[in-house]
């Protein structure tokens, strides 16, 4: 159970790590965009990778969620 | 085009009628037909809630988006989509488990119970009524341009929209909360199938995906980087726009109640994984229609690019089947949200169940005229209007969080404190006051002060002694 609230809680802070990255030159520098990666523009690309890791994530939260197996299933 | 247009719209009506007579039950209770009976699957949960989020709103708005701002549209919508299941999946579990043991009458018969104030709840319906209304009208009257513009002169605008709400009023009234989840998952196919369909020809045109950038970028190269050629989508604008989609779950009754009605926690957890794969793969080819859109009809008006985009660039049966699938998403959407807006003033209203539910469908039937009134009369941008309606209710977001994960006692202080955010945002909205303070846009400004508040109104509140007190 300890084991899964530490990685409920990675799982938070990745989350917000990948949301607060987004918005910064990082990923959206202003007027840039190259370097392209098969021809994608960079923050296209870039985004895109930050959008399929936020749905990973949320895919280990629902293994790793400290409430859920002990929750009485229907409400 | 007239006869494929027959062809699937007789198909989908056929699916209509089928999902609203299996939905109906005779002698049925009104947790039946406001609640579906809490007992929505994996696939009908996913299909639903994914109809109910991506609307007019992705299938015309997000392509018009993209060809207007550029490639800065996907952080926009599909980075804070991501974020959102994310979201979901912690506040469904948080609010499943607050609800356990107790009927769910909407958010805000939720809402006034954690308060013990039911002025909680009547600040929430506010909100829900002043900023869910107008989009389901802008949303009726983009199906009805598009109507006129694929059949002109067989009916005006206004009789498109009528006809709308009057299948709408007429298909929630038959099969309820069921038949809405039905359509929706009709919809949720119907949609991804179109749009992939229209996206993918749209790509041919370019001959591959590095080819429709160096297309575009020739064309105009400020739609390959953000802020976009009109400079909309700054950091600012972006981040805002996060945090108003961040609380879709939280602020907006039908996605709330979607969650309640899910089977189970297994299910619902489910859902929001395969909402977050559903996103991607809906906005995906929204990129490729919006590039298109850029290389050719880069100064067209929207309207003017929606009839070239999807009806007369396309086969006559593809362009029929997006006339279908528009009809679709407006109407399961407009249905979502009409049909939330009776639940929570179900939630408000007290005495005998016969006379809450007469009063309630009453209600389904003005929410109803009003949006059709609504359409009608306003224009307005579809995403930037769905992007106000996220904003307006998100202000409701740290009321309801605190509300809802609060152990404490909770003074009313942050309800006030909610409904003067509302009256800000809509003073700003409607010129009174500037929309920007120190640099800071006021959506942004009033989500960090009332996030702000919210967490000092919890660690200022007493521990609860006794458990809760009915309100309603």
């Amino acid at each position: 159970m300890e084991k899964k609230k530490l990685y409920w809680k990675i799982c938070c802070y990745a989350a917000v790590f990948l949301c607060i990255i987004t918005y910064t030159p990082l990923i959206i520098p202003q007027g840039v965009s190259k370097p392209m990666l098969g021809g994608i523009p960079y923050s296209l690309w870039t985004s895109f990778i930050i959008t399929v890791l936020l749905v990973v994530i949320t895919f280990i939260g629902t293994r790793v969620h400290p409430g859920m197996q002990n929750e009485e299933d229907d409400i | 085009m007239i006869f494929w247009v027959w062809v699937f719209g007789l198909i989908y009506a056929g699916l209509l009628v089928f999902a609203s007579l299996k939905s109906y039950k005779k002698g049925r209770s009104s947790e039946e037909f406001m609640m579906a009976g809490g007992n929505i699957g994996l696939s009908l949960g996913v299909l639903t809630f994914a109809a109910a989020l991506f609307s007019t709103f992705t299938f015309l708005g997000m392509p018009d988006f993209f060809r207007i701002n550029g490639i800065g549209a996907w952080i926009f919508l599909a980075v804070s989509d991501g974020a959102m299941v994310f979201v979901l999946l912690w506040f469904g579990y948080e609010i499943r488990k607050k609800v356990r043991g107790m009927e769910f009458r909407g958010v805000s018969g939720l809402i006034s119970r954690c308060y013990e104030n039911k002025l909680a709840g009547y600040t929430f319906f506010l909100s829900a009524f002043l900023f869910l209304i107008p989009y389901v009208g802008i949303q009726i009257q983009g199906i009805a341009i598009f109507m006129d513009a694929a059949f002109p002169e067989s009916l005006p605008a206004w009789g498109w929209s009528l006809g709308i709400v009057l299948i709408m009023l007429t298909y929630s009234e038959i099969g309820g909360l069921k038949a809405i989840i039905f359509s929706d998952a009709i919809q949720g196919v119907l949609l991804l199938a179109v749009i992939w369909i229209i996206g993918w020809a749209c790509l041919d045109h370019f001959g591959g995906i590095g080819q429709m950038f160096e297309k575009v970028g020739s064309v105009k190269e400020e739609l390959l980087s953000t802020p976009g050629p009109k400079g909309l989508l700054t950091p600012q604008f972006l981040l805002a726009s996060l945090i108003a989609i961040l609380m879709i779950p939280v602020t907006q009754p039908q996605f709330t109640t979607r969650i309640v009605v899910m089977k189970s926690m297994k299910t619902m957890k489910l859902m929001a994984v395969s909402l977050g794969a559903f996103a991607i793969l809906v906005i995906i080819p929204t990129v490729f229609i919006g590039m298109y859109g850029a290389d050719l009809y880069g100064e067209y008006s929207s309207q003017e690019f929606f009839a070239m985009a999807f009806l007369n660039d396309q086969h006559e049966a593809v362009a029929a089947l997006a006339i279908i699938g528009l009809i679709a998403a407006g109407l399961s959407t407009t249905n979502a949200m009409i049909f939330a807006m009776g639940s929570e003033l179900r939630g408000l209203l007290t005495g005998a169940e016969n006379v809450i539910m007469k009063r309630t469908k009453i209600g389904i039937f003005i929410f109803s005229t009003i949006a059709f009134i609504f359409s009608i009369i306003v224009f307005d941008q579809l995403v930037l209007l769905a992007r106000v309606s996220f904003a307006g209710t998100g202000i409701m977001g740290p009321m309801i969080l605190l509300g809802i994960l609060s152990d404490r006692k909770i003074s009313p202080v942050m309800i006030y404190l909610s409904l003067g955010g509302l009256a800000i945002f809509l003073m700003s909205l409607g010129g009174i006051i500037p929309n920007m303070y120190f640099g800071i846009r006021l959506d942004l400004l009033l989500f960090i002060v009332l996030g702000i508040s919210a967490v000092g109104s919890y660690l200022s509140s007493e521990k609860r002694i006794v458990t809760d007190t009915k309100v309603n």
